[in-house]
């Protein structure tokens, strides 16, 4: 494997690593503070593609606005689902049962809404003027629009970082995660704050669909497809971890990239046997803190 | 008010007793039909354009006044894209629903699973979509027919295109890249196969097995970049190639490699998502085409679907369309739908006119195989504004005589044995 061939990969690997990070930090955003697997994050992703075709390709609303409007809109439509549905399985652990009937509901809801809205046909939205082409570095050639998406994703990273760290509201949610009931007591609007979060990371699953719309299709059904690859990231970062969100994005993200180049006939299997590893000898997630936060 | 209630309430009396009766007696003389298609998720826009397209078919059938008399009477149902789940609906068909035919199924996964419950209830099943050679050769079984081509159709005509390329644009190498299931594996094995049959000298530099309806393709595309395949063969099935074609011209791969996509490349739905986007000069193929052969049957086929639904068809309509014509031509020459050992004798060999079979060929069932044996035509992206929102359509078209894309006796007793 030459050098410029090992560079490729890697920013290959980069590109879906992020797009799989803004989708798992959504899920595990809800699980860390609402103890809550939402199966149906998958569809915000889709709903946040469809958006933004509306808006972008329809509408011919300029592209940078559509993604914003589209993610507001899929984080619009999150705070429906909370407040009619969600909110009443928050923390019934003991109860998985219905939370994965609530939520597997919803996809199929969703995805027939989809359906009856924009039909079964394929959609796609064309790349934003200025990104349809590659950029070149060195004697390598790398799509901008890929490019854009990797800044995108350590923008959100940091930004991220800054409201989980730094502001008040990244405070409560964060409290919110290790003990509502505390929450309460002092004086915090609780149910509030857990609208604001599912809001937030619908809306975080939907800007990732408007973001990827313009390299993927448009389709119903597709947000059952990036489902399964964000479990697997949440599960071996960590439920409910946001940094082990992102690092487990980008390990399966790479270990996909350089697995087709080395072994092109199991590379899917990877993810899978990685989660199997981490589920056996670390299943609290690979990085999660040493003392598990939650009790 | 009251007098227009009681009107309504008389009417609707004289209804039940006068058209119900009538209902049932016209009930006794039914070719009943269990059809199967998916209806939701990526693969939905198959199963929705089938059923209109059999629709269509079975409304012209029976506005002639059915097959020997017998009016086609179908039921479709969600087939789930699961092969456990299609079983459970093929058996209820069968045991409640008392069908004289299975019919229908677009996954290769669950037409292999269906194809099971047909031979083991003795009920004949008319694959209209699923490709996977293995339905008719290694897993055939007496009571299924499949009345689209295989990919080993696809895959013959496109080994001899590949052959004819060398003229005009020596290459050497391929990569393969197809779905990590039964219908890309088999169209990997044949394309080798056809070439090698044909004697032309290749080398395999690259294959690659993404999940189907992955949603991302980079890591792969940067990969065949570096395999520098002159001819990358792909195998992908429905929106994925929508995906796969999105990523890799910004790579600029279409540069650099003949893309070559024999047997589902060329779908319209292709066409009409991808606009101005799609690249000029992909050589595709696909099962049915809008714009080919440009016979009276293919143009009204095309037209009284967008009648019907307010677009084109997609591939997958035309093969429910043929399969309804292939059952009731069947049952018209046996003189009724439940002597199954009749119509599988009536099958065998039937001849039929399809709207994909160009002037002078008439498609039939090969007795062998249970396959449909027909004309298959490769194509190039050209801009065509004909078919909207299509903006490229297929051109420059190259046709293969259908006896050169069977497969061999040898080949079909060897896959067989195993």
């Amino acid at each position: 494997m030459d050098f410029s061939f090992f560079i490729m990969q890697l920013i290959s690997g980069l590109t879906v690593a992020t797009l799989l990070f803004l989708v798992a930090s959504g899920l595990t955003l809800i699980f860390g503070v609402g103890d809550v697997f939402n199966f149906a994050h998958g569809s915000f992703y889709m709903i946040g593609a469809y958006l933004a075709f509306q808006v972008i390709s329809v509408l011919q609303v300029n592209f940078w606005l559509g993604l914003v409007l589209s993610g507001l809109g899929a984080g619009l439509v999150g705070i429906i689902a909370e407040v009619f549905l969600l909110r009443r399985i928050y923390g019934r652990k003991h109860e998985a049962g219905f939370q994965i009937l609530l939520t597997f509901c919803l996809i199929l809801i969703i995805d027939d809404l989809v359906k009856i809205i924009w039909g079964t046909e394929y959609k796609t939205i064309q790349r934003p003027p200025g990104f349809s082409g590659p950029v070149q570095i060195g004697d390598l050639y790398i799509p901008s629009y890929n490019i854009l998406i990797i800044v995108i994703g350590i923008i959100v990273v940091v930004a991220a970082w800054w409201i989980l760290n730094k502001t008040r509201a990244g405070k409560i949610a964060r409290a919110a995660a290790v003990d509502r009931e505390m929450l309460g007591a002092m004086g915090i609007n609780v149910p509030m704050t857990m609208t604001m979060v599912f809001g937030i990371a619908t809306a975080l699953g939907g800007f990732a669909g408007a973001l990827a719309a313009p390299l993927r299709s448009v389709t119903p059904g597709a947000g059952v497809e990036v489902i399964i690859d964000s479990l697997i990231v949440v599960v071996i970062g960590g439920m409910g971890n946001f940094w082990g969100a992102w690092m487990g994005a980008l390990l399966i993200g790479e270990l996909t990239a350089f697995g087709i180049v080395i072994v092109p006939k199991w590379a899917t299997l990877f993810s899978y046997l990685v989660m199997i590893i981490v589920l056996i000898f670390k299943p609290e997630g690979l990085f999660a803190p040493r003392k598990v936060r939650k009790v | 008010m009251r007098i227009k209630n009681c009107w309504i309430c008389l009417i609707v009396a004289l209804l039940a007793f006068v058209v119900i009766p009538v209902s049932v007696s016209a009930a006794d003389k039914m070719i009943k039909i269990g059809g199967l298609y998916p209806m939701t998720g990526r693969a939905g826009l198959y199963g929705k354009d089938s059923v209109a397209a059999a629709e269509i078919a079975i409304n012209e059938i029976n506005a002639k006044g059915g097959a020997a008399g017998y009016k086609i009477d179908a039921t479709f149902n969600d087939s789930k894209v699961k092969a456990a789940y299609a079983i459970r609906v093929a058996k209820r068909y069968i045991s409640e629903d008392k069908v004289n035919f299975l019919f229908g199924v677009v996954s290769s996964g669950v037409g292999l699973a269906v194809t099971e419950v047909s031979k083991q209830e003795k009920t004949i099943f008319i694959g209209t979509d699923h490709a996977s050679t293995r339905l008719t050769v290694d897993n055939f079984q007496p009571y299924y027919f499949r009345v689209s081509n295989n990919t080993f159709q696809s895959m013959a005509s496109g080994a001899l295109y590949l052959k004819e390329l060398k003229k005009t644009k020596p290459w050497k190498t391929i990569a393969f890249i197809g779905p990590d299931y039964s219908y890309g594996h088999s169209q990997f094995d044949e394309i080798k196969y056809s070439l090698e049959r044909l004697g032309v000298e290749f080398k395999v530099v690259g294959e690659y097995w993404p999940k189907i309806y992955a949603p991302d393709y980079t890591s792969y595309i940067t990969s065949i970049l570096n395999d520098k395949p002159d001819v990358l063969v792909a195998g992908f099935w429905g929106g994925d190639t929508v995906a796969f074609i999105k990523q890799a011209q910004a790579f600029g791969l279409f540069n650099k490699t003949t893309y070559f996509h024999p047997d589902a490349g060329g779908n319209y739905e292709l066409m009409s998502a991808m606009g101005d986007e799609l690249p000029l000069g992909l050589i595709l193929g696909a099962r049915h085409y809008n714009n080919w052969p440009e016979t009276e049957l293919n143009k009204n086929f095309v037209k009284n679907f967008k009648a019907l639904t307010g677009r084109y068809p997609t591939y997958a309509a035309e093969g429910a369309y043929a399969g309804i014509y292939a059952i009731a031509a069947a049952v018209e020459k046996v003189g009724n739908p439940d002597d199954t050992e009749a119509l599988i004798k009536a099958l065998e060999g039937l001849k039929i006119k399809l709207p994909e079979d160009p002037d002078g060929f008439t498609s039939y069932i090969n007795p062998e195989t249970h396959q449909m044996i027909q004309t298959q035509a490769i194509g190039v992206t050209v801009a065509n504004k004909d078919f909207p929102p299509a903006t490229r359509m297929l051109g420059n078209w190259t046709i293969y005589k259908a006896e050169d894309l069977i497969p061999p006796s040898d080949y079909i007793k060897m896959k067989r044995k195993k």
